[in-house]
């Protein structure tokens, strides 16, 4: 599903503080995988996660999200891509401040052109399968960090996107917290077949995926 | 991205309200000083015509650069019979005006005098109702001077006084005569008051042998804003020798003086929106800045930069909507209440006399093109103000905004 082959990407290129962040990368996801990138901070976890999640340019080599090279996108292209493909959790959960918890969730349907009728339906569905059915009409400075993290997974979940691109995602969470959200994108992955990738250094997330692929200065060097 | 955007404006208290007191004030006060100047002018204009200047006059060609006796008209008659066929005139009359040296018992000046139609003046001009002391002319009043009051003031004159008049008649032959003062009058204008007195054109014609001619004939057209087509026809109908003028170039000065004022009214007001626009703009800016990892979160979820520009647009748009429908109503209930009922300040034309005011009065103009075009330029300048915020978000790489702190 994901492809990746020989990505190379820059940081300050030509300049004397150079960094090759990313050193001939070639690597496969399949469609369902429940995957992590991992590595000390500094090592390309990030950098490839954006690059996947077309939120970053590569100076060389090719990615490819199907049939698609996302590589070659134009800005707008790479835009719509990930919202009608995508979806993202991030580590300090970046949910619209100014819409509650149901419209966050919804927030992506929508601008995808989803019914209303359609969007309460998933929205509840998502929520309750993710606890935070009784928080629909709080807005996320209300909730727990936990809470947030969810409203944010139940956000990229929503829409039923082909991938999903976590990063740290229990970097702000406590232990308990953590563990919990893991298990409730295990069952999400395994419920509905979507690909999840993490970017984390978390042992609690290594020991809850299902394939970890290490990274170091920019390299692969184990999967 | 509307229903965002209204979100956001009443997430966002204190940006919204600082732009709506803002955009309120401004829009207000634009309408209202324009209002107030457009009101200013037209009252100088309107009362400027109304003492003694008629909306059309039609003169002998190079009277008014030249003048003197060989540029008078010589055959009245024949154009108030041309006049007689034109729809939109209210009156006209011929005034037979001259320079002379007036001079009491003990002082004299140099002043106009002119004669004039005493039953045809009170629809043409103040000189009527401007009556101080005594009365005003009529027909059969023959030898009466009705003077300025500030005229009669430098000839140390009063009522009953006699008056003697030496000039020059319209055969160039020497004219002189003793008229008695009959009535004063003051129009407010000034320079009016202090230089102008008046015969009954039926005795002054026997005196300066000017019957059937005249300086030039004054109209008075039933709407001011036919003027021009009005002024037309009686450019094709008088020969070439005689022009029709309109007040618009009778009063050049004035209407040059009063779009010097414009402008320089509109370069303070300029001023004021300049700064109104820029804290508009720093606000909106502030209030972007704070919002750059909002922004990057939409933009990494799949909202291109055109859905930011116009979440940005319908947050700024729906301020000013509401800041102008509050102020526009406002406003111009203020310019059509001062129209209605102008400001009086008392002793303002006496101040400011030499300047041609004439009223203590400061009427507004109610006009609802203007405050269309007023609230327009509001809304216009409050959209720029938010370009480069626009700018300035859309320049972040989507997950650089994303992750800022």
């Amino acid at each position: 599903m994901i492809k990746i082959q020989n990505v190379n990407k820059y940081f300050y290129k030509g300049e004397s503080r150079e960094v090759h962040a990313l050193r001939d990368i070639n690597l496969e996801i399949k469609k369902g995988e429940f995957s992590l990138f991992n590595g000390p901070s500094g090592c390309g976890k990030t950098t490839l996660l954006n690059a996947i999640g077309a939120l970053d340019s590569v100076d060389s080599g090719e990615i490819y999200l199907g049939e698609t090279e996302i590589t070659g996108l134009n800005e707008d292209a790479r835009t719509s891509l990930r919202l009608n493909e995508m979806g993202f959790v991030f580590q300090a959960y970046n949910l619209v401040p100014v819409l509650n918890v149901e419209e966050n969730i919804g927030f992506i349907m929508k601008l995808r052109g989803f019914s209303d009728s359609e969007i309460k339906a998933r929205v509840q569905e998502v929520a309750s399968f993710l606890e935070i059915d009784t928080k629909l009409k709080s807005l996320p400075n209300t909730l727990s960090g936990g809470q947030q993290q969810r409203v944010a997974v139940a956000r990229a979940v929503a829409a039923k996107p082909k991938i999903i691109l976590a990063d740290e995602p229990t970097a702000n969470l406590d232990s308990k917290n953590s563990l919990k959200l893991m298990d409730m994108m295990r069952s999400l992955n395994e419920k509905e077949d979507i690909s999840i990738v993490f970017a984390s250094h978390d042992e609690l997330v290594i020991d809850n995926v299902r394939r970890v692929i290490k990274l170091k200065d920019g390299a692969l060097v184990e999967d | 991205m509307f229903n965002l955007a209204l979100k956001n404006i009443l997430f966002y208290k204190g940006r919204s309200i600082t732009t709506l007191i803002l955009t309120f004030i401004s829009a207000l006060m634009f309408i209202v000083y324009v209002s107030m100047m457009d009101g200013s002018h037209e009252s100088m204009l309107k009362n400027a015509l109304k003492v003694y200047t008629g909306s059309i006059e039609i003169y002998k060609k190079d009277y008014r650069d030249i003048g003197g006796n060989e540029y008078l008209i010589t055959d009245v008659q024949k154009i108030e019979k041309e006049l007689d066929k034109i729809e939109g005139i209210d009156t006209y009359t011929a005034r037979y005006e001259t320079y002379g040296l007036l001079s009491s018992s003990t002082q004299s000046s140099a002043s106009l005098v002119a004669g004039v139609e005493p039953l045809k003046e009170p629809s043409m001009s103040q000189l009527k109702v401007a009556l101080v002391e005594g009365e005003f002319l009529s027909p059969t009043s023959g030898n009466c001077l009705y003077a300025g009051v500030d005229l009669v003031k430098k000839l140390e004159a009063k009522l009953g006084d006699e008056i003697s008049f030496v000039g020059a008649a319209s055969d160039n032959s020497f004219a002189a005569d003793l008229f008695k003062l009959c009535g004063t009058f003051r129009t407010g204008s000034f320079s009016f008051d202090a230089s102008s007195a008046f015969i009954a054109r039926a005795y002054f014609d026997e005196l300066m042998m000017s019957h059937n001619k005249a300086s030039y004939i004054n109209i008075k057209v039933h709407d001011l804003n036919d003027v021009d087509t009005i002024n037309t026809q009686i450019s094709a109908k008088i020969d070439d020798s005689i022009e029709s003028l309109t007040w618009k170039t009778l009063m050049k000065t004035m209407v040059d003086a009063m779009e010097v004022d414009s402008i320089f009214g509109y370069i303070t007001i300029s001023i004021f929106y300049v700064v109104i626009f820029f804290v508009i703009m720093i606000f909106g800016f502030i209030n972007v800045s704070s919002r750059i990892r909002e922004f990057g979160t939409l933009r990494c979820i799949g909202l291109s930069r055109q859905k930011i520009r116009t979440l940005l647009f319908y947050e700024i748009f729906i301020l000013s909507s509401i800041a102008i429908m509050i102020a526009t109503p406002i406003g111009a209930y203020i310019a059509y209440y001062y129209s209605v009922h102008p400001i009086v300040i008392d002793g303002m034309s006496e101040m400011y006399k030499d300047y041609g005011i004439i009223s203590d009065e400061i009427p507004f103009s109610f006009n609802l093109f203007t405050i269309t075009w007023n609230i327009s330029v509001v809304y216009l300048l409050n959209i720029l103000s938010i370009l480069y915020p626009m700018a300035f978000i859309n320049s972040f790489k989507p997950v650089e905004a994303a992750h800022h702190v």
